[in-house]
């Protein structure tokens, strides 16, 4: 890395480089410099922990079926040990606004974490940068390349790196349609090249998405089409962690020559070199102040510390800071001594109250489900010995993850009783639709609607029981 | 291209919405279609019913787009452009 001031063949290069026209503006294309440092670790820790967790999930077994598997064709979402049933609809509400609070909460205390580290976005878009930089080499090298003109090096450089980044696009696509459809029997189909017309239509979106996304779009998604982008700024106040330049210090900036005394110059301790514009994925200067481009990354911070080092001068010219702190020259103790206050503790409050019921819901979510539904077709008849028969439609839904005996029973009318089967077996999550015929004799209830109970009970576990309310109808 | 995406972008997140709660209430099984029950596959019956949502929300915002035009641009082009981004109009 260069410490010369300003004036450096990058810049230059970016300056004259030709305008292309994009998708949303027109826009200069960033060439992104490479960078160091103990924010750019992290990030690759999150790229490394979150891509580890995606494209290896679905491969892992669980009770010898895939461990994560939205089933859509059966309509069940199995995560490891739970199964849910489009009636659980709920949990997944509530984990959205478990999501948005905890998004809301990251956002008032530390900025734009989720922007910086851990968004897809921002994470395909550091590996796509990698593989490009890999191939087509630092930014220096990549800005001569797109102002040369095409020629067999460039046509060899610039395919193989479509080539890579197609790769990984489609094993992106591969592995998110692996969650919907089990990734070892699309696997299985990959081998023989038998996918169904559906499942190869979405591998292909989403390939073509993830490589339009993190390509090409990079910033441009941040900056006009994420809609958390445009909104974050409401959860900032003063005492939110934002990535600062330290313009008391700074200013003036310039170059100078690393022997002469810069203070005596009148001369702040920016030298200049713009290489946090450089390293920045939006493209904008941070010095200018908090802009809603800046997608709290750090990169400027990596950057800038390094050229502090060489310099010789303290780290954190760019730094993690709060607008009080920077205004009132607080130190880390003051910073986190703010980090207690009314919105962060409404959003705690929230977050952790809803984190709690949630986590109770799923712990007491019912292992037995059951739907009763009255037979449409005839409502009440006369059968043999004179009793009054009705039918009932019971949808029993073992929601548990092994096979289940219910016995079946009904109470609430003297000498009602079940003609036919008392015993329904059921496989692990799955349902079965049963036929009820219920019989009482014509005296033990009035004309009209009589409420009744149906008791659905496991043999195999006493616990396991459901008291469900139904109507008998008893003709005239 | 812009207004392309102006169109497309949006829809394609609300048709996702659409499809989540629409497809949780309603069993794709359980549908009809002319009059008869619908005997594709289910992941083809969601497929279609997610690009049938994404193209019905895409024709809200492309009318929208359209009625954001005030008569002086209809000549010229452009999106409800914010008059920020002078920048923008002139790739429309």
């Amino acid at each position: 890395m260069t410490t010369e001031p300003s004036g450096t063949p990058g810049a230059k290069a970016e300056s004259d480089s030709s305008v292309e026209v994009s998708l949303f503006e027109v826009h200069k294309k960033i060439q992104v410099r490479a960078v160091s440092g103990i924010f750019a670790t992290w990030r690759w820790i999150l790229v490394w922990f979150t891509q580890l967790l995606f494209y290896g999930l679905p491969w892992l077994t669980w009770n010898g079926r895939q461990s994560v598997l939205f089933d859509l064709a059966q309509r069940k979402f199995y995560i490891f040990g739970m199964v849910f049933w489009p009636q659980d609809v709920f949990f997944l509400a509530v984990l959205l606004i478990i999501s948005a609070f905890a998004l809301f909460l990251f956002t008032a205390v530390g900025g734009r974490l989720w922007c910086g580290y851990a968004c897809p976005q921002t994470v395909y878009t550091e590996i796509f940068l990698w593989i490009e930089q890999k191939i087509e080499g630092d930014r220096n090298a990549r800005m001569k390349l797109d102002a040369a003109p095409m020629s067999p090096r460039k046509a060899m450089l610039r395919g193989s790196r479509y080539a890579v980044w197609i790769a990984v696009a489609v094993w992106t696509g591969f592995t998110f349609v692996g969650y919907f459809t089990p990734i070892k029997v699309l696997w299985n189909e990959l081998m023989v090249f038998s996918f169904g017309p559906w499942e190869t239509f979405w591998i292909i979106f989403y390939s073509a998405f993830t490589y339009v996304f993190a390509g090409h779009l990079r910033e441009q998604v941040c900056k006009y089409m994420c809609p958390y982008a445009r909104f974050q700024g409401v959860m900032f106040d003063p005492d939110t962690l934002v990535i600062t330049y330290d313009e008391e210090r700074g200013e003036p900036r310039g170059p100078r020559k690393k022997s002469l005394d810069y203070k005596a110059q009148g001369k702040g301790d920016c030298v200049d070199c713009e290489i946090c514009v450089q390293v920045c994925p939006t493209g904008i200067d941070i010095r200018k102040g908090l802009q809603y481009e800046c997608i709290g990354c750090a990169a400027c911070i990596d950057a800038c510390d390094q050229v502090m080092d060489k310099m010789g001068y303290p780290k954190g010219l760019i730094r993690y800071s709060t607008e009080n702190a920077i205004a009132k020259h607080w130190g880390w103790k003051d910073i986190l001594g703010h980090v207690v206050r009314p919105r962060v503790i409404i959003y705690t409050a929230i977050l952790s109250a809803v984190t709690l019921a949630w986590l109770w819901g799923l712990a007491t979510k019912p292992v037995l489900r059951v739907d009763v539904i009255r037979d449409r077709a005839t409502l009440a008849r006369e059968v043999e010995g004179g009793l009054i028969e009705n039918l009932y439609r019971l949808q029993v839904m073992n929601v548990s993850e092994t096979a289940q005996r219910y016995s079946l029973s009904v109470v609430g009318l003297d000498k009602i009783e079940i003609a036919g089967e008392h015993t329904v077996e059921v496989p692990a999550a799955a349902n079965k639709e049963i036929l009820v015929q219920v019989r009482v004799p014509p005296e033990s209830g009035k004309t009209g609607a009589n409420v009744i109970h149906f008791d659905v009970k496991s043999l195999n576990d006493e616990s396991v029981a459901v008291h469900e309310k139904a109507t008998f109808l008893m003709p005239r | 291209m812009q207004r392309l995406l102006w169109v497309l972008w949006p829809s394609f997140i609300v048709a996702g919405v659409a499809e989540a709660l629409f497809f949780t209430l309603i069993n794709p099984q359980e549908l009809y279609l002319f009059g008869e029950p619908v005997n594709f596959s289910t992941i083809a019956t969601y497929s279609v019913g997610f690009l049938g949502f994404w193209s019905i929300c895409a024709a809200s915002s492309l009318f929208t787009c359209f009625l954001q035009r005030t008569p002086g641009e209809i000549n010229g082009g452009g999106c409800g452009h914010p008059p920020a981004s002078p920048a923008g109009n002139k790739t429309a």
